[in-house]
């Protein structure tokens, strides 16, 4: 008998194990191990490039003691059964960690129980280990497959043992992606590859103007173009759910009106659309430009502000100050051009609809477009496919009721694709803004008050409407750097008016927010003479935690941390050439503490400016998988060098100008930096975001470092050539 | 208007409109959605193919120039993504969202058919066509040299 028992003869052992199960064993919604012991495990978060697909089965994956080798991600669709499937916030890990490990330990535990009853020991003498129950009394062990049709049987305990992070053997270190093969042949499915019998494509032409409306067009011209199938008039919808906010008077989130053309291929629909010819409705947006959005942020950054926080009496320290610093820093609007243009598939059938859609928030796709057909919520369906990007943008669900109202309308299944022009034209904008600081130092360089005044549209005020208090309208955020830092602290912010669309945009108002913070900081640190890492570090004063209420807490232990692991593996104060120099800059938030020193070179002559290299730090407690935290921060940095050196939206007569690549520019591989190192904190603090905490330090680490390299103070995004050469 | 050519190593015709890009000739027609839709003007890569071993964007390309030709996708690279840039993009894990990984494949292919062993300068002036907004470039700066080393040794070993 003992050679049942071996090592390496699992399969041996048919007299304990029984007959095999037919049935797939289903502990709950998260995870199934079939007969043959592959494993299956849902993820319920939007695969967007941030690596959801592989982060979170792996937390399954190692609670469930199975072998990795052997798990088969699946994407969920909607289904209440998993919970929140909101995705964005950089909140995916830190919001499922304990939930999915429940889920992969309860099944662990039932397969323990189903073990020990075949070894006929007591449950506590057995354990789980990759896709294998052992008893090492008895040196007996029967794999998964051999237990899944006697495991369902046993209760799924609702609080299980977790296991110790010290005997994690999954989460923690570094997994491959588990959706790489599919993106490096091709058959990753994509909204815009999804494929349904009898599809007819739509290509829309909207109002140029957000918010106007179609007052004519030639529908009977275009109709009668050969391959034209239909053309349906799209009305705009106010969409009310959208991620989770409440909709109330004044709010403007619309998706857009216009007219779609529909045919059987994309071209088709696309080269038809070109002959529509419109009489709009455009409404009082088409009044506004760039240029009268920045004479009125002038103007504002004068008047009356919401005070959002205020230590201490700044007027009175910056008067008795030594050294007066004053700036004005801007950053402009944003789209966020994720490279899969935006696009929806839906089949409205029978009273209810289908939708196969790249979407952060299936479920606000659902109640949006339940909403706008006047259906039920639980007559829409949805399939949630890969997505080309996200940055915030597939947080919008317009793109979606669109879909679903040309489906209804064509009683076809139809897949709407947006074109690259609709894409940068009709996005939901991260908003301009203008900001400015005033400070004042002591004669010893010790600052002593600090003033921050942003002026800029609201997002929450486009979303919520104008009910909502100015403090919750605010871009900027009371707990905001350097604020427990500066004795006397004034936050402001006043609110412009603007009929622009906005959205969320990776990292949201710290995108800019921190690019004005971090630079006017190394401007006040350059004027009090001090080295900016010391100045920094001495502005978050020493080690302790700050308690913030219902905001959390700061701990500046892991702000320092993050700052001089940067600096040290930056080299920081190690000469470098002509022309070169080093800018450091941090961010603290979405649970996560990074910091980052950029290394850039400028030569008017040859190549102009180029960043050379960029150290990353981050803390964001337990690196769940640690490549993919690393492959986060890379994308962060490229995709924030992106707004720093290239991108802006403009308005004139309300009409986005830029269309495309070629005017809406974005990094490319001769902008990208050759090194990118990131430095991961060992920690085994909860985990904290990813996903965007590491865009909102790169672009004032860059200016800084231009500062440094040049002696030219880069106060506005995108830097221009001419805010590098000689005056 | 019937237009033949060579896909992926097969004869292929289609009867399309001879002004459609081969871009939507093979998403739509053929239904082959490995090549990807970007920008519709040759600003992005996500669209690359080759024809007759060039790289080339499929977006701006009529069918009708296609005639006769050989037409390699995505989907023609291996047939069980074993081909050497492959290889080399799952060994450095490359792709996040993976939507321009397509082109940038395809992009990489032509670049190392030309120069086995390109220096990141060739690199830069090879790839910079091909935009990736999740910002793998490192790691495709990388992959490519780790693909350049593959095939050398594969060339060497076969010496």
């Amino acid at each position: 008998m003992l050679a049942f028992h071996l090592p390496g003869r699992r399969a041996s052992l048919p007299k304990i194990a029984g007959s095999p199960a037919s049935k797939p064993f289903t502990p709950n919604a998260w995870l199934e191990i079939a007969p043959s012991g592959a494993v299956k495990i849902w993820c319920g978060k939007s695969e967007m490039g941030q690596g959801v697909r592989t982060a979170l089965p792996m937390i399954v994956a190692e609670e469930l003691c199975c072998d990795w080798q052997r798990v088969e991600v699946v994407q969920a669709a909607l289904d209440s059964k998993y919970g929140e499937q909101l995705t964005g916030g950089s909140l995916s890990v830190r919001t499922s960690y304990e939930n999915l490990r429940k889920a992969g330990a309860a099944a662990r535990e039932m397969l323990i129980s189903a073990a020990a009853e075949k070894f006929n020991v007591d449950r506590r003498e057995c354990r789980a280990e990759n896709g294998r129950v052992l008893h090492a009394n008895s040196k007996r062990e029967l794999a998964f497959s051999e237990l899944v049709g006697s495991a369902v049987a046993f209760p799924a305990p609702s609080d299980p043992p977790l296991k110790p992070p010290e005997d994690f053997r999954i989460v923690g270190h570094p997994r491959r992606r588990t959706d790489t093969p599919l993106k490096v042949n091709g058959a990753a499915q994509f909204g815009i590859d999804v494929r349904i019998p009898g599809m007819l494509i739509a290509s829309v032409e909207r109002c140029p103007v957000y918010g106007g409306t179609v007052r004519r067009f030639n529908a009977e011209k275009v109709k009668s173009l050969p391959g034209v199938r239909m053309v349906i008039e799209v009305k705009p919808v106010h969409l009310t759910h959208q991620f989770g906010e409440k909709s109330g008077p004044g709010s403007r989130n619309y998706s857009c009106a216009g007219v779609a053309v529909l045919a059987d291929s994309t071209w088709g629909a696309m080269q038809a659309r070109q002959e529509l010819q419109f009489e709009w409705e455009e409404g009082a947006f088409a009044q506004e430009s760039s240029t009268g959005l920045h004479e009125q942020f002038v103007k504002l950054a004068t008047g009356p502000a919401t005070v959002l926080r205020n230590d201490g009496d700044f007027d009175k320290a910056y008067d008795a100050s030594a050294q007066r610093i004053e700036a004005i820093y801007e950053v402009p609007f944003l789209a966020h051009a994720t490279m899969e243009p935006m696009n929806c598939t839906a089949h409205f059938h029978n009273g209810e609809c289908e939708l196969w859609v790249p979407t952060q928030v299936p479920g606000a796709a659902s109640e949006s477009v339940a909403q706008a057909l006047g259906i039920q919520r639980d007559h829409v369906k949805v399939h949630v496919t890969f997505l080309g990007g996200g940055f915030g943008r597939r947080l919008i669900q317009d793109y979606a009721v669109e879909a679903a109202l040309i489906s209804r309308e064509a009683s076809a299944p139809v897949q709407v694709v947006w074109t690259r022009e609709d894409d940068i034209r009709h996005d939901f904008y991260r908003p301009a803004a203008y900001h400015v600081f005033k400070a004042g130092v002591d004669a010893a360089g010790k600052p002593l008050a600090w003033l921050h005044r942003a002026v800029s549209p609201s997002i929450a005020v486009f979303y919520s409407g104008t009910g909502i208090s100015a403090g919750a309208a605010a871009e900027v955020n009371a707990p905001d750097f350097p604020a427990f830092g500066v004795p006397n602290f004034r936050l402001e912010f006043a609110r412009a008016e603007s009929g622009m669309p906005l959205g969320y945009w990776r990292s949201v108002e710290n995108s800019g927010n921190q690019f004005a913070i971090f630079s006017f900081l190394d401007e006040v640190a350059k004027a009090a003479g001090r080295d900016p890492v010391e100045f920094l570090l001495s502005v978050l004063g020493p080690s302790r935690k700050i308690n913030l209420g219902d905001e959390g807490m700061i701990d500046v232990e892991r702000r320092r941390r993050v700052i001089q692991l940067a600096a040290q593996k930056a080299e920081w104060g190690k000469p470098l050439p002509k022309g070169a120099g080093r800018g450091i800059a941090a961010h603290f938030g979405y649970g996560s503490y990074v910091a980052q020193v950029a290394e850039v070179s400028y030569d008017a002559e040859h190549g102009g400016l180029r960043v050379e290299r960029v150290v990353c730090a981050i803390d964001c407690g337990l690196a769940v998988n640690p490549s993919g935290v690393q492959a986060q921060m890379e994308s962060a940095i490229n995709f924030g060098l992106a707004a720093t050196l290239k991108s802006a939206i403009t308005l004139e007569h309300g009409r986005v100008q830029q269309s495309n690549f070629d005017d809406f520019e974005v990094l490319r591989m001769k902008d990208a930096p050759p090194v990118i190192d990131v430095h991961i904190v060992p920690s085994s603090d909860s985990p904290g975001g990813c996903g965007e905490p590491g865009v909102p330090p790169i672009a004032p680490a860059v200016g800084n470092a231009i500062f440094a390299a040049t002696g030219k103070r880069i106060r506005r995004l995108p830097i221009r050539e001419a805010d590098l050469g000689d005056d | 208007m019937a237009i033949s050519f060579t896909l992926n190593g097969k004869p292929q015709t289609v009867d399309v409109s001879p002004d459609m890009p081969l871009l939507w000739v093979l998403r739509d027609t053929l239904n082959m959605t490995g090549t990807k839709f970007g920008c519709g003007m040759a600003l992005c890569g996500a669209c690359t193919v080759h024809i007759n071993g060039e790289a080339t964007r499929s977006c701006i390309t009529q069918i009708s120039s296609v005639a006769g030709k050989r037409v390699t996708t995505i989907e023609g690279l291996s047939a069980d993504g074993s081909h050497p840039v492959q290889q080399a993009w799952m060994e450095e894990d490359v792709p996040q969202c993976g939507y321009c990984q397509s082109g940038q494949i395809m992009s990489a292919v032509a670049l190392l058919s030309k120069k086995a062993n390109p220096t990141d300068a060739d690199i830069d002036d090879a790839m910079s066509g091909n935009i990736c907004r999740c910002g793998t470039y490192q790691r495709i700066r990388k992959a490519i040299h780790k693909a350049a080393a593959m095939q050398s040794g594969k060339a060497k070993s076969a010496a």
